[in-house]
């Protein structure tokens, strides 16, 4: 029997207070009641932003939002939309928050169940290529009332008042950054849109751009009215072709339209956005460095003060600003920075967008209010770890972040809560390690990345991520040494306390929290030369089982010449002359051969 | 003179208009990803044999692409929705699997459920 009916109750913590679970057994017994039980699915949501009429349900298809909702009513909302297919009017709410009509066209309740999708609202929805869709789902329209109804210093009031902070990693506060551009006077402010996403793994910027590129030119133009500024960059990773080819056509679109270039919508206030391409540095996400790479230099950081928005690209106040970030503009400002403030955790409000990745059934893109716990994520929206492997630990914040194991996997997505643990928020990678993963490795490949894309202006990072890496890189090929934990440790604390920017203040990060929650692999590989998830070639050994059949393929493919054995007898590996190719594991056809 | 405010609202119906002359009333609307890790995975061949049934004479169908749904490990997902239905997502299809769609959910309304990402 197919689905023909999906009722969704809240069960955010407001909800949840107001009993949306017992609601829930109702509904079941009403179902059974109809016979319809295998024809309904009832779920429980994440908070779906209606607390003050909670506890809410929804009914599809059709979209029925019901609130305030009590025992008593729920046989009359099940009798009315299975026999009359008519809501009950005394209690539906209209909401119109522009991040409902995801639920509109709800489906795959799995996945999109616990999320909430503000800045992916249209992402998934409409054609990025047209900007008659971008229109028909209140496109522009936070343009045009910005320009209409509201002041500079009131579009920077409800930014502040929406609590809302930057997504690229560092949570600074969005509308007192607004506020100290806006300060300054200048004949020219520059706005500057950070589409860099540096981050191994990370395509949250990415999808925004090739799903709805309207969102942020629109986010971008309101920002530009708020301060007073007449140009806007995009500057965006040249390894997105298609993310380029999407913002181009909408820039141009938008241009078009009126809503770009001189005399927007006539009122008098003209701003247009051009497109800067980035070169393949990881360092030009950091707001000097992309702003050195726009100006034609080298990309690299500045010590700060002074702040871009006192003098930064060519010395002109500057507000930069994540792509995330621009994307929730529109929504604070249709949706009020009240209700946008009334969702998240109280110093993180709003929602934020993960990549996740890894060992992980549900890879994707998700997006959830703050305040959810990370064991929600992995095993609610992302369906657990696949092929029964236990849990090992979670990579939060891409290279710049941390790995939590499962004592912390009820801690709630929060800027601060996070860092508490160990890791940081960062842009929005999550990676899922299992039992099969060497952490000394992982912590190995990040470093290998932080240290390549070093600029190499100060020497702690430079050189110290270099040190860092060489010790790493012993302890894998089983050369570890007695001190070596302590090495990595008094130089990762010096390298974060003396980088001149953030990519060496958080290179060490990985090692770090790898040490701080699995000292004990670190010693494996150091005092036993063993590693636990056979991982690091150098630590394995290989030996031969009398599953063998003496066929003599491992002798032949040997290129060290350390297997020995006749014909249809039981072949042996010679351990001092082997070099752990695992060549010989590859090609056995009758799985003799082992790895300790 | 309009305010920016009446500006929009106008040019919005008009973008609404624009939508549904090109068909956005039909009875099935069908949506295929077209991220870059949709194409990546081969929605770009989906899409085209959706076009191609149009081409040939598929109606009340109204076919447009959309930007990343976020479902990478079901992707390339192409999406059906009809008014007043739940909407059918499916999941990890393939060109054969696009002809099959069109010829059981779109031709008879018989959804796969095989397919079909719960």
């Amino acid at each position: 029997m197919s689905t023909k009916y999906v009722i969704t109750l809240c069960d955010g913590p407001s909800c949840m207070q107001k009993k949306s679970r017992e609601l829930m057994a109702v509904v079941e017994r009403e179902v059974e009641k109809y016979g319809f039980s295998g024809k309904v699915k009832i779920i429980l949501s994440g908070c779906l932003g209606m607390c003050n009429k909670g506890p809410v349900m929804i009914v599809n298809p059709g979209y029925t939002i019901y609130g305030n909702v009590t025992e008593r009513d729920i046989p009359l909302i099940i009798k009315a939309h299975f026999e009359k297919k008519l809501p009950v009017a005394r209690l539906v709410i209209e909401e119109g928050h522009l991040y409902n009509r995801f639920y509109r066209i709800f489906g795959d309740v799995k996945f999109f169940g616990k999320q909430m999708r503000i800045a992916l609202r249209n992402c998934g929805i409409i054609d990025p290529e047209s900007i008659d869709d971008y229109l028909s789902v209140r496109g522009y329209e936070a343009l045009a009332k910005v320009i209409t109804e509201m002041k500079p210093e009131e579009v920077i009031a409800e930014v502040k008042n929406s609590g809302l902070r930057g997504r690229g990693g560092a949570g600074f506060p969005t509308g007192v950054k607004w506020e100290l551009t806006a300060r300054e006077k200048n004949d020219q402010k520059y706005l500057i849109c950070n589409a860099d996403e540096g981050d191994p793994g990370a395509f949250m910027d990415r999808s925004t751009i090739e799903g709805d590129p309207h969102t942020i030119i629109e986010g971008m133009a309101i920002g530009a009215y708020a301060i007073g500024s007449s140009r806007g960059i995009v500057y965006i990773r040249a390894e997105y072709p298609l993310a380029i080819k999407r913002l181009e056509k909408a820039i141009n679109l938008a241009r078009g339209e009126g809503f770009l270039g001189k005399n927007i919508l006539d009122s008098g206030f003209s701003f247009d956005i051009e497109i800067k391409l980035g070169a393949g540095a990881f360092v030009c996400g950091e707001e000097t460095a992309l702003i050195h790479s726009i100006e034609g230099s080298r990309g690299m950081p500045r010590p700060r003060p002074p702040f871009p928005s006192v003098a930064g690209l060519f010395n002109k106040p500057t507000l930069i600003n994540n792509v995330e970030t621009w994307a929730n503009i529109p929504v604070i400002i249709l949706d009020g920075a009240d209700w946008f403030s009334s969702i998240g955790t109280e110093k993180s409000k709003g929602t934020k967008v993960f990549a996740l990745a890894g060992k992980i059934k549900n890879t994707g893109l998700v997006e959830v209010p703050m305040g959810i716990t990370l064991r929600q994520i992995i095993y609610d929206i992302g369906d657990g770890i696949p092929n029964n492997k236990k849990f090992k630990a979670i990579q939060t914040g891409g290279p710049s972040g941390g790995c939590l194991p499962e004592k912390y996997l009820d801690t709630k997505i929060d800027y601060e809560s996070l860092a508490e643990a160990g890791s940081i928020m960062g842009s929005g990678g999550m990676i899922i390690i299992d039992e099969d993963s060497c952490m000394v490795n992982i912590a190995k490949f990040f470093l290998e990345f932080t240290q390549n894309e070093s600029c190499g202006k100060c020497t702690p990072c430079r050189g110290g991520t270099k040190r860092m890496l060489e010790i790493l890189t012993r302890i894998t090929q089983g050369q570890g040494e007695e001190g070596d934990i302590e090495k990595l440790e008094r130089l990762g604390k010096m390298i974060k306390k003396s980088s001149l920017c953030g990519l060496g203040q958080s290179a060490p990060n990985p090692v770090l929290s790898t040490i701080k929650h699995f000292r004990i692999e670190y010693e494996e590989h150091i005092n036993q030369k063993k590693c636990r998830a056979g991982v690091c070639q150098s630590l394995l050994s290989y030996s031969i089982t009398d599953k063998c059949a003496g066929c003599s393929v491992c002798k032949k493919v040997c290129p060290a010449g350390a297997i020995s054995g006749s014909l249809k007898n039981r072949h042996e590996i010679d351990k001092n002359k082997c070099v752990k190719c695992g060549i010989c594991f590859d090609s056995c056809k009758f799985s003799a051969i082992k790895k300790h | 003179m309009l305010t920016p405010l009446e500006i929009i609202q106008k040019k919005r119906a008009e973008a609404i208009n624009r939508i549904i002359g090109k068909g956005y009333l039909s009875k099935k609307r069908v949506y295929v990803g077209m991220a870059t890790c949709e194409i990546a995975a081969g929605s770009k061949d989906v899409m085209e044999v959706f076009q191609s049934a149009i081409g040939n004479g598929l109606t009340d169908v109204y076919l447009s692409q959309k930007g990343c749904a976020g479902r990478c490990n079901f992707e390339p997902t192409v999406e059906v929705v009809e008014e007043g239905k739940i909407p059918v997502k499916y999941g990890k299809v393939t060109k054969d699997k696009a002809l099959e769609i069109i010829e059981r959910h779109l031709k008879k309304g018989e959804i796969v459920k095989e397919w079909v990402i719960e």
